[in-house]
């Protein structure tokens, strides 16, 4: 088992997992279907928590684990059941009715993929850190895809609940990113943000779930009574 | 010791309002927390005047000038909303705003005002502490906290333009913080290169700005980007204030005035303390370039809404997008003048904005309405004491002397002279004058005219004294600043300079 300490094998893993946490935010943007969406976004939060327990493996660090437990509770488990719980509770139909048609929109989220590799490319110093230390910094290009895509996905989108589906993945963007950065924020923060996306969650849930009551939609292209 | 009982009272206070349930209990906390947190907040200014900044919890929560600046005027606006918020419920459960279908015994009312009495105190609680936290990831998670705690108060009157204000401002808000939060991680990351600790004072600004000369600049670059559309979004600044005409004008009025005085402060203050490393790292040109652009925009774009403006409720949000420009270019036009003119002007703006919020609210609690379309003018002859007040107030937030924010905007514009910046004050005097112009005119036909013939509306003394104390305080502003109040104003500019 000593393959398993080599940080070569580490940097492998993290590449690949890397490598599927964008596949997934790509396919999100091609699926139609809510539920299927809710559950790779869970899928996409277990692979970042994976990610983080990777790095958190080879640098003995003990907060990374923590990060990478709490990503797994709130961001696998709790989150996709409380929207999966909202769908069920609002009764809306099932399909996302995205503005763009999925081919161009696939071909879109490619692009901002460049666009993240190039804006990756200035922070990118791989030489100056030893091979541990540089464990996951080439994940961070893919990081800020996420975010671009995240923003995408919520300009595409009509429904209420997909738009927040579109901010969640913006935020494991954001994770992505100080995760590969920095190996996290400092704990005290960290533990804020996730306390943060928990209460946002349900603050839009309840504010979802009283959309589809008073105008029996979602469709967020509705609201447009206050103008000027 | 006096940080963490600013903190610690209104978060208690909060879910404290909630048990209480009746509602003279639960107006009598709510004035209470706030009148301690004031004393409070004189007690820290008093405390960082004489002996330097105040710092507990290993530097957890840190105060100097600049904080102890914007705490002082949340606490001032917080105090001001809560006793205006007596008279306003009063009025609004007399009048059964709440009642729906299927309420009969009143218990909507209850509901809304246990809502209304729990989440303000949480609410000011988390604009403490945006100004009081050390940590800039703290900072990030207290602004964003501001958002999640007044999403319901936008909500506070369940009618669907009310959802969609909320809506708007919950996810608009959302967006812009996350870049923010972008920006607060490349920060972070910077400062790791330099400093290369794990530990949380990595990301405290009273640590960041010692070695803030070094941190990396392309990094840092971007970071600085990302935070002024992010905080600028929260604060309001063009392209990004969209969601505040909406949640201004559905948003009840103590609520409106502490999102246009209390939390445009906050997101002003998250930008500054970024600005100055940002400044020290990059040298002052690059952000006062981007600062002025956007405080330029802000405030073009607030005119032509005034000049056309249908409704009082959302003139005073694009007035309130005109003056997150004018401080936004007083920071970019930088210099001793430029800096001193933008606190000053953060000060008397705090003070200004909350009266004319109340004389609306008055106004449209009378009229029932907020168009002034179906408002008939003559106002002055029906509420005497909220038509003139409201009328002092547009000249006084328009910026004509004698009032202070004519002071101030004059000092900003010394600034600008001063720094070379010609053009730009060309521009900004330009918008000054027709948003005055516009401004006057909409709140002159409303206030002034014949009498339409109205009954008194100026029965509740809640609302009306709340009016007339904090016009005398506006007056006397105008002519007298204490001073203490001014050091702490200097102060505040002082820490700005030293990047500079």
């Amino acid at each position: 088992m000593s393959f398993v300490h080599d940080p070569q094998f580490g940097d492998r893993m993290i590449t690949l997992m890397a490598a599927l946490v964008l596949v997934l935010q790509i396919a999100m943007v091609g699926q139609r279907w809510l539920i299927t969406n809710i559950r790779m976004f869970a899928l996409q939060s277990f692979l970042l928590a994976a990610i983080a327990g990777t790095i958190a493996f080879f640098n003995h660090s003990n907060h990374i684990y923590i990060a990478a437990a709490l990503t797994f509770v709130v961001k696998t488990l709790v989150l996709p059941i409380l929207l999966e719980r909202i769908v069920a509770r609002v009764g809306i139909q099932q399909e996302i009715e995205p503005l763009i048609n999925v081919p161009l929109s696939v071909l879109i989220s490619g692009g901002l993929t460049l666009v993240g590799y190039i804006v990756a490319e200035s922070f990118y110093h791989p030489e100056e850190t030893s091979a541990s230390a540089a464990l996951g910094h080439n994940t961070l290009a893919i990081a800020i895809a996420l975010f671009l895509i995240g923003f995408f996905m919520m300009l595409n989108r009509r429904k209420a609940l997909t738009q927040v589906l579109g901010l969640l993945s913006m935020e494991n963007g954001l994770f992505l990113a100080a995760i590969s950065l920095t190996y996290g924020m400092p704990l005290v923060v960290e533990i804020g943000i996730f306390f943060d996306v928990l209460v946002a969650v349900m603050v839009l849930g309840i504010l979802v779930y009283r959309i589809g009551e008073t105008f029996d939609s979602m469709d967020v292209s509705k609201l447009r009574r206050l103008r000027g | 010791m006096v940080l963490l009982w600013l903190l610690l009272i209104p978060l208690v206070a909060g879910p404290l309002a909630f048990f209480l349930r009746k509602r003279p209990a639960m107006e009598a906390t709510n004035v209470a927390t706030f009148a301690v947190v004031l004393a409070l907040a004189a007690a820290l200014v008093a405390q960082v005047l004489r002996s330097g900044p105040v710092s507990y919890w290993d530097g957890f929560l840190y105060a100097d000038a600049l904080s102890s600046l914007i705490v002082l005027l949340t606490a001032f606006v917080a105090l001001a909303c809560s006793i205006y918020a007596v008279g306003y419920f009063r009025h609004d459960e007399q009048n059964t705003v709440f009642v729906e279908a299927e309420d009969v015994l009143g218990e909507m009312a209850a509901y809304k005002l246990r809502k209304y009495y729990s989440l303000t105190p949480l609410f000011v609680f988390a604009m403490l502490l945006v100004a009081l936290a050390n940590n800039l990831g703290v900072l990030w998670v207290a602004i964003e906290g501001t958002t999640l705690a007044s999403v319901f108060l936008v909500t506070f009157y369940g009618r669907e333009t009310s959802l969609e204000a909320a809506w708007k401002y919950a996810i608009i808000g959302g967006v812009g913080l996350s870049m923010a939060l972008f920006g607060t991680i490349l920060t972070y990351y910077a400062a790791h290169q330099i400093m290369g600790t794990d530990t949380l004072a990595g990301l405290n600004w009273s640590v960041l700005v010692v070695n803030a000369a070094q941190l990396d600049k392309p990094t840092m670059r971007l970071a600085f980007i990302l935070i002024l559309l992010g905080f600028g979004t929260k604060a309001g600044i063009a392209p990004m204030h969209t969601w505040k005409p909406d949640a201004y004008s559905e948003a009840p009025v103590p609520v409106a005035a502490m999102l246009a005085a209390g939390v445009l402060n906050c997101a002003l203050y998250g930008l500054v303390r970024f600005y100055i490393l940002a400044s020290k790292s990059l040298g002052p040109q690059f952000a006062s370039q981007l600062l002025i652009v956007f405080g330029l925009l802000s405030m073009g774009v607030a005119v032509p809404f005034v000049l056309v403006q249908r409704s009082f409720r959302r003139l005073l949000a694009y007035s309130s997008i005109d003056h997150c420009g004018i401080m936004v270019l007083a920071l970019g036009f930088g210099g001793p003048l430029g800096v001193l003119g933008m606190f000053l002007h953060m000060t008397f703006h705090a003070i200004t904005k909350p009266l004319l919020f109340f004389c609306a609210g008055n106004i449209q609690q009378h009229l029932n309405t907020d168009l002034f379309r179906k408002a008939k003018g003559g106002l002055i002859h029906s509420m005497p004491w909220s038509g003139a007040a409201f009328l002092m107030g547009t000249l006084a937030v328009t910026g004509s002397p004698p009032f202070s924010l004519f002071q101030s905007e004059f000092t900003i514009l010394r600034g600008a002279f001063g720094g070379g910046y010609v053009f730009s004050s060309i521009l900004f005097v330009i918008f000054l004058v027709a948003i005055f112009s516009g401004f006057l005119v909409h709140i002159a036909n409303l206030v002034l005219g014949p009498d339409p013939g109205l009954h008194n509306g100026e029965t509740c003394r809640w609302k009306k004294y709340s009016v007339l104390s904090l016009a005398s305080v506006i007056i006397v502003m105008g002519f007298w600043i204490p001073a203490p109040l001014f050091r702490l104003i200097q102060g505040a500019a002082g820490i700005v300079m030293s990047a500079q």
